[in-house]
């Protein structure tokens, strides 16, 4: 037993690292790590920049908490700098959908070009899968943190310090958006073992959405009682999410942590019953 | 005895229509196995359910003891399946070590392995292409040379020599000849010439039943042998060679080919005859083969069935 587990650890993680390389090795990647870095450049320069040197304006600052604070979120302006609130406000938001993009392909065109069938000869479609899944994850760790890192150096360079509490914020935005972005990561992992290209993926997951939340909302509309519900959606934490401060946001990650580990169970009974 | 594959009663079905029926069979390890039938007999899925691609039907099917796709199975099994290719964004250095180190190799005993196979299909001066730099050739020979990274027991190869030209054809079954003493393999093919130069065994399919499982060098050698002529204006051949002391019977199979069949006990010395026979008459020939060739002992047999 703690053969067959050690043997599932290691070759999961050479899966997670394979993507790794995926990302700093090969054309492809290079290609995704400009894109990255030309839209974070123009996020950094036009909005996060612009809205945090409006945001020193104190009409404007008092103008947006009345704003916020009739919608809950009161709290989103109080983070130690300014660029952290907008880059926050914006990430939270415009990553979930960037996500179901850049996850789409993690197992479909293995599967549509064959090369599942090298693979499966050689490790367990566990591994393929949650290997898959991690690598994902530790590629978003790593640009999530690089974006806050640019993000947490055009701040020094408006202000001229690094305040300890801002590398706290920056940490604590860092883990949250990680963990917003699970459920959304697992959908593509099923969405992806469900389908044979990226394409049909996306276009999947984005179906399922739509079918899911319209239907939920039909439901509602008919029986209110059912309201509860549209509260276990990927995704619904988020409103709530900005209300919070610091270290206090991690409250609302039951949710999506929650619906990771269903979206992942299900996309494992999918790759274990397909046909390769 | 242990076999390498056992399969009882093993069906599979695609919806309504019924791939595999009810096969029954249990092959041993040591010489090369053919996997051989016509289009649609359902020789890709056997190979996919050996190779744990698809779930059965039903019955039950072992491979060196265990479940298809079972982890014991990992580094002991391996596999050319047919249209497979590699991940098109990494060399095929990259990705053969890769599959090393998921096999259970340190990161340089994974290299070293994979510029081991690379050079076995000759493909050594191409480890930092990519797959899609490849002739469709090129990647049937990458695709054989990574199921034979490190040691596997059984090695199953789906149409290993289709879409070769005659050189790599050729080297494909001689490196088939000289590992097969290494490992044990499973070949489908539709070329019946090279199944029956390579093969001690053969699995006939044909919709989805097994029509026959035999020897390829036991009966069909006892009391036959195969003479081709050479072109030539020859009369009078067939009743000359029914003439032959100890002929049973003699059937021409194709043009200026000739299947003779023979009394072993009778005429023990029987190609000795045949050669004299030969000179007697001015006759040149081509080949003079021992035994029926695979083709006919099969056919034979599935046309006496039918």
């Amino acid at each position: 037993m703690s053969a067959a587990l050690s043997l599932f650890g290691r070759q999961t993680w050479l899966y997670s690292r394979f993507e790794l390389q995926r990302l700093f090795l090969t054309p492809r990647g290079w290609f995704a790590l400009a894109a990255f870095t030309t839209i974070w450049y123009f996020l950094l320069r036009y909005p996060i920049y612009q809205a945090s040197v409006q945001l020193q304006e104190p009409e404007i600052q008092q103008m947006l908490s009345g704003m916020l604070g009739m919608v809950g979120m009161y709290n989103l302006l109080n983070w130690s700098l300014p660029e952290l609130s907008v880059y926050w406000a914006l990430t939270v938001f415009f990553m979930p959908l960037a996500v179901l993009f850049a996850t789409a392909d993690q197992t479909c065109s293995d599967r549509s070009r064959g090369t599942l069938r090298f693979l499966t000869l050689r490790s367990s479609r566990d591994s393929i899968f949650f290997g898959r899944f991690i690598g994902q994850i530790l590629v978003q760790a790593l640009l999530i943190g690089l974006s806050l890192l640019a993000t947490l150096g055009l701040a020094v360079w408006r202000v001229g310090e690094l305040p300890l509490s801002a590398i706290n914020a920056t940490l604590v935005i860092w883990l949250n958006l990680l963990i917003v972005l699970l459920p959304f990561t697992a959908l593509m992992a099923l969405c992806s073992a469900l389908v044979r290209s990226s394409r049909l993926a996306i276009s999947l997951a984005i179906v399922s959405i739509g079918v899911v939340t319209g239907s939920l909302g039909y439901l509602v509309w008919h029986f209110p009682d059912l309201r509860v519900v549209l509260e276990y959606l990927p995704g619904a934490q988020l409103p709530m999410l900005l209300g919070a401060q610091g270290w206090e946001t991690l409250k609302h990650c039951g949710l999506p942590l929650l619906q990771t580990a269903v979206l992942l169970l299900i996309g494992r009974i999918v790759m274990q019953e397909k046909a390769l | 005895m242990s076999y390498l594959i056992e399969a009882r009663n093993l069906s599979k079905s695609f919806g309504q229509k019924a791939v595999l029926q009810d096969l029954t069979f249990s092959l041993p390890s040591g010489e090369p196995i053919a996997l051989i039938g016509p289009n649609g007999a359902g020789k890709t899925t056997l190979f996919s359910l050996l190779c744990g691609y698809l779930p059965a039907s039903s019955g039950e099917l072992t491979v060196l003891g265990h479940k298809p796709g079972s982890s014991a199975l990992f580094g002991r099994v391996s596999a050319l399946p047919q249209d497979a290719m590699l991940d098109p964004n990494f060399s095929l250095l990259t990705q053969l070590s890769f599959f090393g180190q998921l096999q259970g190799m340190s990161k340089a005993k994974a290299l070293a392995e994979s510029r081991r196979v690379l050079s076995l299909v000759d493909l050594a001066g191409s480890a930092d292409l990519k797959a899609t730099a490849l002739s469709h050739g090129m990647r049937k020979r990458v695709a054989i040379a990574q199921a034979l990274m490190g040691s596997p027991e059984l090695v199953m190869l789906d149409e290993p020599t289709a879409g070769l030209d005659p050189v790599n054809a050729l080297q494909v079954r001689q490196l088939i000849a000289t590992l097969s003493g290494e490992a044990s393999f499973i070949i489908s093919s539709h070329n019946i010439f090279e199944l029956e130069r390579l093969c001690g065994t053969v699995l006939y399919l044909e919709h989805g039943k097994l029509v026959q499982q035999s020897a390829v060098q036991s009966a069909a050698t006892q009391g036959y042998v195969t003479l081709t002529l050479e072109p030539g204006a020859y009369t009078d051949v067939l009743p000359q060679l029914r003439a032959l002391p100890g002929v049973i019977a003699v059937s021409d199979s194709q043009k200026h080919e000739y299947v003779l069949q023979f009394d072993a006990e009778l005429a023990p010395d029987f190609d000795l005859t045949l050669l004299m026979a030969l000179r007697q008459f001015g006759w040149r020939y081509r080949q003079l083969t021992k035994g029926q060739t695979l083709e006919q002992q099969l056919f034979a047999v599935t046309a006496k069935q039918a």
